[in-house]
């Protein structure tokens, strides 16, 4: 069991293993969620193998650019905050941020554009799988607005950083469960 | 700080680059194994990058890192 | 009184989050040019979710959790005697009290729900229900079951005991743990509520096209499950990390109570698949907004929806009846004074399960129209599962066997579980099988398969934890002869109820239906007295653990001279669980093996705990 090998020292949780025990816990919760947006990916291709609506690619491919991009903003931020770079870190979560509600108004567009409705299959599944995605989005981008205002106030450092480190994790989620989304739902044939 | 940012920089250019990759297997590649595949191939590779260059996932079997 | 304040004054918090979410959610369908901004269904929606956020932050998740997100200092009320039952605490041992005592009362709600139904079929024809009451009692009865079936034993006896059984403070997670349960009182709630709404006709699986086209209590029904969903998996969650990091020294993979591995597979199958369920659900509170996942004629596919829903409700099955398992083999172990038998053999039981359980969810929809060609893999796949349940039955028959049996109401309890399992696994074959299946699907069989499998299996195992467990819990003691009453009483009652309704079934009965052909007339009657001689028997036993909690004589800190670490504090224990952190230096069921010693205490203030019971019961 890879995953026990600090628990020598975890008889009664000292505060040096809290960091394994919330990036352990942070993980698990991640595994949960890749099945629920792999259950959705599932349906996806079991209702409709890979036909595909047109969707607006320009746009597709711009928004998954975005949110890459935000993917490095944020990987800069945990960066700066692990060498006590408070000022940098601060900035590039802030960035991450903007780009986080680009990708989402981005998202928004194309569903305003989008000539197929909720009530055909593709439809649903479209509607649903950005949706779910965007939620997640967007409750990633209120936790990241959230460790930004204390990021401002000096509260994260290299010996505090996991409020930074989570979200930033919580992102790249968002992001590689993006990875997947974006050519099931923009790129088959 | 320099180290992990120049990782950071190469793996967002190989990010890049297999993006272009996918969406030109999707645009310009006729038959259907070998797009399935390209796609496939260049998301999982995206995938993998992100989960340990950015998501740090090693360090689950780490016990404790440096700092 | 902080405590009824505390509780009230959440409970109006709710209730203002919920009215708040429907005006929200009207002001937005008025601004976005919708013609009946107050009318639909997804107004409940946002009121679902705005009402149970402000009730957590009501019933305390604010002081001690969300202040820290704007940078403020938390705080944590401790109160004393039973008002910490009503706040947002964080100990284990709390938490699991609070989740026993809830999932009780829930149970004996819907077993009161089982009697009207069995009043309703003690005859053909229709009683004094209406069809569409018969359904909704029916689908109430379910899903309340189900979520006893699934939080009793993982909630109530795996928070209180895994913690103390590892020799840890708590939990990874305390606070986690504590918002886990406060997600039950708004699920309830919600559940409860579905009657004045029209009552749930689709049963607890929610098949469409009936659950997109009936009443609006669907919805409250699929936000329930949704949110009872989030406290399942954070719960396993919970337990995962718990387990991993936080063992006592010396706590090696291999000496870990069998009970604990139990949780621990459990926990992987909560954590990985309880998503389908919610996700299942998500789809249909979409499709009655208007989308068309299961509509056929759009594109859609009903099918999806029972490969989503038993993706989870197969390996849920596992939820539930593991820890029983676990718990039976604790038990039995420790009464029979004996090692555990095949210990590896019975953890690589759990862990097959585990592996198993996610390939075999299609063995419910033999009959659904689904490809032919999938028959055939999930027939064997299925089968395949009596190895590892094969194997703890190995465990607990060999523990068995020579052994010096203590025949305490714990262990009566714990060899039902082995007897009853039995008889459901027998049973199971015939639906597995795809001839068999096709002529028992949907009938009365089904129901007595796996009313022995989920009460015979874990609501057993569940009595035997709580007759276990009561002295540890209160510091007092039960009248035994009651329990003993009451075990013979279940045990025949529940035999009765469910070995005769496999006959009807055979016969064609149909479930879920108020009404049968009258030839089946004597043989319901019968079931049906059965039935309330079976939910007559736990009047026995409310009334033993209600006086014996006020007024029973002051239990021992270990009254079973058993080995393992939670017997080796005081009973109840104290807040941090151990007067020292234990060392474990052997394994937990070494019973007449010569010096061996399960824990010690190495710092241990008083002498009288310095590993001294340890070796207890020679």
């Amino acid at each position: 069991m890879a995953l026990a090998t600090a628990h020598h020292e975890a008889a009664h949780a000292p505060a040096h293993n809290h960091l394994a025990i919330n990036r352990a816990g942070l993980w698990l919760f991640f595994f949960s969620e890749t099945i629920l947006f792999g259950l959705l990916l599932s349906a996806r291709f079991y209702l409709e193998g890979i036909h595909r609506e047109e969707l607006n690619q320009a746009l597709g491919l711009l928004i998954t650019v975005i949110l890459l991009l935000s993917s490095v903003t944020a990987y800069t931020a945990e960066t700066a905050i692990e060498h006590d770079n408070k000022k940098v870190a601060s900035w590039y979560l802030f960035f991450t941020i903007v780009l986080g509600l680009i990708f989402a108004g981005g998202v928004a567009y194309e569903w305003s554009i989008a000539h197929f409705h909720r009530s055909e299959s593709f439809g649903s599944i479209f509607f649903t799988m950005t949706g779910i995605h965007a939620t997640h989005v967007i409750t990633g981008v209120f936790m990241l607005i959230l460790v930004w205002a204390q990021a401002l106030r000096g509260r994260y450092s290299s010996k505090n950083p996991w409020a930074v480190s989570a979200v930033v994790m919580y992102w790249h989620f968002v992001d590689v469960v993006w990875v997947f989304y974006y050519p099931a739902l923009y790129l088959t044939k | 700080m320099r180290k992990p940012m120049q990782t950071g920089l190469i793996v967002a250019a190989i990010l890049a680059v297999l993006t272009i990759t996918e969406y030109l297997f999707a645009t310009h590649v006729g038959d259907d194994l070998v797009r399935f595949l390209g796609i496939t191939v260049s998301a999982l590779g995206k995938a993998v990058l992100i989960i340990y260059y950015f998501m740090h996932i090693y360090r689950l079997w780490r016990p404790q890192e440096a700092h | 009184m902080y405590a009824v304040k505390s509780v009230a004054g959440a409970m109006g918090l709710g209730l203002i989050g919920f009215y708040l979410g429907l005006g929200i959610v009207a002001v937005l369908r008025w601004l976005f040019g919708y013609p009946d901004p107050w009318g639909g269904e997804i107004n409940i929606i946002g009121g679902w979710v705005l009402g149970v956020f402000l009730w957590l932050m009501g019933i305390g998740m604010w002081g001690m959790w969300g202040r820290e997100w704007f940078g403020l200092k938390t705080y944590q009320r401790n109160l004393p005697g039973w008002q910490r039952y009503f706040t947002f605490n964080t100990d284990h041992k709390v938490i699991g009290i609070q989740y026993l005592v809830t999932f009780m009362v829930v149970f004996f709600l819907a077993g009161a729900l089982a009697m009207l139904m069995r009043a309703e079929l003690a005859q053909s024809g229709n009683q004094f229900l209406s069809n569409s009451q018969y359904n909704g009692t029916m689908g109430l009865h379910g899903i309340l079951m189900v979520a006893v079936a699934v939080a009793a034993v993982i909630g109530g006896i795996g928070n209180y005991a895994v913690p103390l059984m590892i020799g840890a403070q708590d939990m990874a997670f305390p606070r986690l743990n504590a918002l886990t349960f406060w997600l039950v009182p708004p699920v309830a709630v919600g559940l409860l509520a579905t009657p004045f709404l029209g009552g749930i006709e689709h049963g607890w699986t929610a098949y469409p096209p009936l659950s997109v086209f009936t009443n609006s209590s669907q919805v409250l029904f699929s936000l329930s499950i949704i949110t009872f969903g989030l406290t399942s998996i954070l719960g396993a969650l919970n337990f995962i990390v718990t387990i991993i990091y936080m063992r006592a020294p010396g706590l090696t993979w291999g000496r870990l109570p069998i009970f604990v591995w139990s949780m621990f597979a459990t926990s992987w199958i909560a954590l990985l698949y309880t998503q389908g369920f919610a996700a299942a659900l998500l789809l249909i509170l979409l499709d009655r907004l208007g989308f068309s996942f299961f509509e056929a004629s759009t594109g859609g596919d009903p099918l999806l929806y029972q490969h989503v829903f038993w993706f989870y409700s197969h390996p849920a099955v596992y939820i539930m009846v593991l820890p029983g398992f676990g718990l039976a083999l604790e038990i039995i172990a420790h009464f029979s004074r004996k090692p555990l038998f095949a210990y590896k053999y019975a953890v690589a039981a759990f862990l097959g399960i585990l592996g198993l359980s996610g390939v075999v969810w299609a063995h419910h929809m033999f009959t659904s129209g689904m490809p032919n060609y999938l028959h055939g893999p999930f027939l064997v796949a299925t089968e395949l599962i009596s190895i590892p349940t094969g194997l703890i039955f190995l465990s607990a028959l060999g523990t068995i066997w020579l052994g010096r049996l203590w025949l305490k109401p714990p262990m009566l309890f714990a060899l039902a579980v082995i007897f009853n399992f039995a008889c459901g696994g027998v049973t199971g074959i015939f639906l597995a099988d795809v001839p068999t299946d096709i002529h028992l699907q949907d009938t009365y069989f089904v129901v007595a398969h796996f009313h022995y499998t989920i009460v015979g299996g874990e609501i057993f195992a569940l009595f035997a934890a709580i007759y276990y467990y009561f002295p540890k819990m209160t510091g007092r003691m039960y009248s035994e002869r009651l329990a003993k009453l009451h075990f013979w009483w279940m045990f025949i009652g529940f035999n009765a109820t469910f070995f005769l309704m496999h006959l009807p079934g055979i016969k064609g009965m149909n479930r879920r239906i108020a009404d049968f052909q009258s030839e089946l007339d004597p043989l319901n009657l019968t079931i049906s007295l059965a039935a309330f001689l079976l939910g007559a028997s736990f009047l026995v036993f409310i009334w033993n653990m209600v006086y014996s909690w006020v007024r029973g004589p002051v239990a021992e800190a270990n009254p079973w001279q058993v080995r393992t670490l939670e017997w080796q504090t005081t009973s109840p224990p104290p807040h941090e669980n151990f007067p020292a952190p234990p060392v474990v230096r052997g394994g937990p069921y070494d019973y007449g093996v010569p010096g061996s010693i399960h824990a010690t205490f190495p710092s241990a203030p008083s002498a009288g705990f310095a590993g001294a019971p340890a070796g207890g019961g020679q």
